[in-house]
């Protein structure tokens, strides 16, 4: 009964992800649209396996980016978010500043990025950057300001000093609040590569959905645009599973939350 | 000398709207030893006072002393139990217990006998490696009050531990508190607004009138320890019950 139930839940998804699919295949000869408006996912399935070298390669290309971009951005967001935390100075300057540069859609440096630097790795992965830097510190700022009010009193009443009380309280309490910059970063690191491909590229799967919707092969454009998910989702896909190594205790605990 | 010695205690905090008057004056001596309520509607300032106490927060006025020493800072010598409890979700309830001895810099392996004794004392030794999410908050408080104690602090600050939790588990962590007390005679604060629980527990309760809290009254409690059930229903014990329900009536409070 349990296993039958287990079972049933595993695959609901898949079959209704296929459903949808059919559903598209059946749609298309029901409403007679044509082949270069929207394909059959047949036919995507059958032009993408023509191509599939390219594919790849442009795949690999775009995942450089989106990879890239998004490691520096980790690595430069988070310290930076710990220093705006613990810096009455830093929390009256640069992050004030932070917060309004957060407003501007960073897409929007693309152009200039790509006019000064080429069509090359460099501005991608700066964009990107721009795209994931913004939720990692701002996420990492509120994650180490709001240890409550009770945790910081016991943490001084025990006499601990900086390092101790970061290690043993701070961080693990800042934790989950980061991992919420971390997912919606790895969630929107893809994004920018593509843009960033669509403004100014000579390669990449961005690239390759321009060109192929400017040859009437929306097929090899949808080939591009399915493996662009799967890009998000194995970024996002590694995001959590740091997320269910690092703070499982955040995991079980939002579990045992959600269903009282 | 009295062990705690708080002389013409005022507290006021700065706000927005201006300074607010939190607390006092009030002079309140407490003796080694000694296990000590303080009752007073919500808002008079009890929580206020006992972060004076532990130096977590500064007098305005008049000063604490502690064995004729003025509190000049944070005191590290105390266990407190904050009205919400301090017990991180990712630690085990033992983990968490020897959290209070890692910020102390102290290995908890040394201290493995106590906390095994501590969590057999508050019926919890079937727990020590569950997570504070996965305990019902009567056990949740249980696992604070350990947390709290297992410093063998010199004294004990327990701001409304049992304020959230349902009447039965109540008496129920009332009788271990009580037991704890006995054995250890560790000098304990407790905050409350159970006229009861104050009766029961204490050996002397400080009245604190409607905010700014100043001290109404101290009443020492001579009854017998400890104070079981039969106590409890003894003349006595209600006659005291209701001495300190009359102030706050005459306050308007009840
Ligand atoms: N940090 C603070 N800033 C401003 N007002 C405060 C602060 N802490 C407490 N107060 C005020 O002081 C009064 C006493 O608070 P508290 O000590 O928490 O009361 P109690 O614990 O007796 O319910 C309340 O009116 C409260 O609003
Ligand atoms: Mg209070």
């Amino acid at each position: 009964m349990r296993r039958t139930q287990r079972f049933g839940r595993a695959v609901a998804f898949p079959l209704f992800f296929l459903g949808l699919l059919v559903a598209w295949e059946l749609s298309i000869t029901v409403f007679k649209i044509p082949r270069y408006i929207l394909p059959r996912p047949t036919e995507v399935a059958v032009a993408a396996r023509a191509d599939v070298p390219l594919l790849l390669r442009y795949t690999v290309v775009t995942g450089t980016e989106t990879v890239l971009g998004y490691a520096v951005a980790l690595v430069v967001a988070l310290p930076l978010g710990l220093a705006i935390a613990f810096s009455g100075l830093l929390r009256r300057t640069v992050y004030p500043t932070l917060v309004s540069l957060e407003m501007v859609p960073k897409i929007a440096f693309a152009p200039i990025f790509i006019s000064w630097l080429g069509f090359g790795l460099l501005p991608k992965v700066i964009i990107v950057f721009l795209v994931c830097f913004f939720p990692i510190v701002l996420n990492a700022v509120a994650g180490f300001v709001s240890l409550s009010e009770e945790l910081t009193r016991f943490t001084r009443a025990t006499g601990a000093g900086t390092w101790r009380a970061f290690f043993k309280i701070r961080l693990p309490a800042a934790l989950p609040q980061c991992f919420v910059g971390f997912k919606y970063a790895a969630m929107n690191a893809s994004v920018g590569a593509t843009i960033a491909e669509f403004i100014g590229s000579d390669q990449g799967l961005g690239f390759y959905i321009q060109i192929s919707t400017g040859n009437m092969r929306p097929d090899l454009a949808f080939a591009a645009i399915f493996l662009l998910a799967l890009l998000g989702l194995g970024m996002f896909g590694l995001v959590t599973l740091a997320e269910r190594l690092l703070i499982p205790w955040d995991i079980s605990q939002r579990r045992i939350r959600g269903k009282n | 000398m009295p062990h705690i010695d708080i002389r013409n205690v005022v507290k006021r905090f700065d706000t927005a709207d201006g300074p607010v008057h939190a607390f006092g004056p009030a002079t309140i001596a407490v003796e080694r030893g000694e296990f000590v309520s303080l009752v007073g509607p919500s808002g008079c300032g009890k929580s206020t006072l006992l972060l004076m106490i532990a130096g977590l927060l500064a007098p305005s006025d008049g000063s604490i002393s502690v064995d004729g020493r003025i509190v000049a800072g944070t005191r590290t010598d105390v266990g407190i139990m904050f009205q919400d409890n301090t017990l991180v979700p990712w630690r085990s309830v033992r983990r968490n217990i020897e959290l209070q001895l890692e910020l102390r810099g102290m290995d908890p392996r040394g201290s493995r006998a106590r906390i095994d004794t501590l969590l057999e004392t508050v019926g919890l030794h079937d727990f020590a490696n569950r997570a504070p999410f996965e305990l019902s908050g009567g056990m949740q408080q249980r696992a604070a009050f350990c947390q709290a104690m297992v410093h063998e602090p010199d004294t004990v600050l327990l701001d409304e531990p049992l304020g959230k939790l349902d009447a039965m588990t109540r008496e129920k962590i009332r009788a271990d508190l009580q037991r704890l007390w006995l054995q250890t005679r560790t000098t304990v604060l407790l905050v409350t607004h159970s006229i009861e629980e104050a009766v029961q527990l204490s050996s002397k309760v400080c009245i604190i009138t409607p905010r700014p809290g100043r001290l109404d009254g101290v009443i020492d409690i001579n009854l017998p320890w400890p104070r079981d059930i039969t106590v409890k229903r003894s003349p006595e014990f209600a006659a005291y019950v209701s001495e300190i329900g009359d102030v706050f009536h005459r306050y308007g409070e009840i």
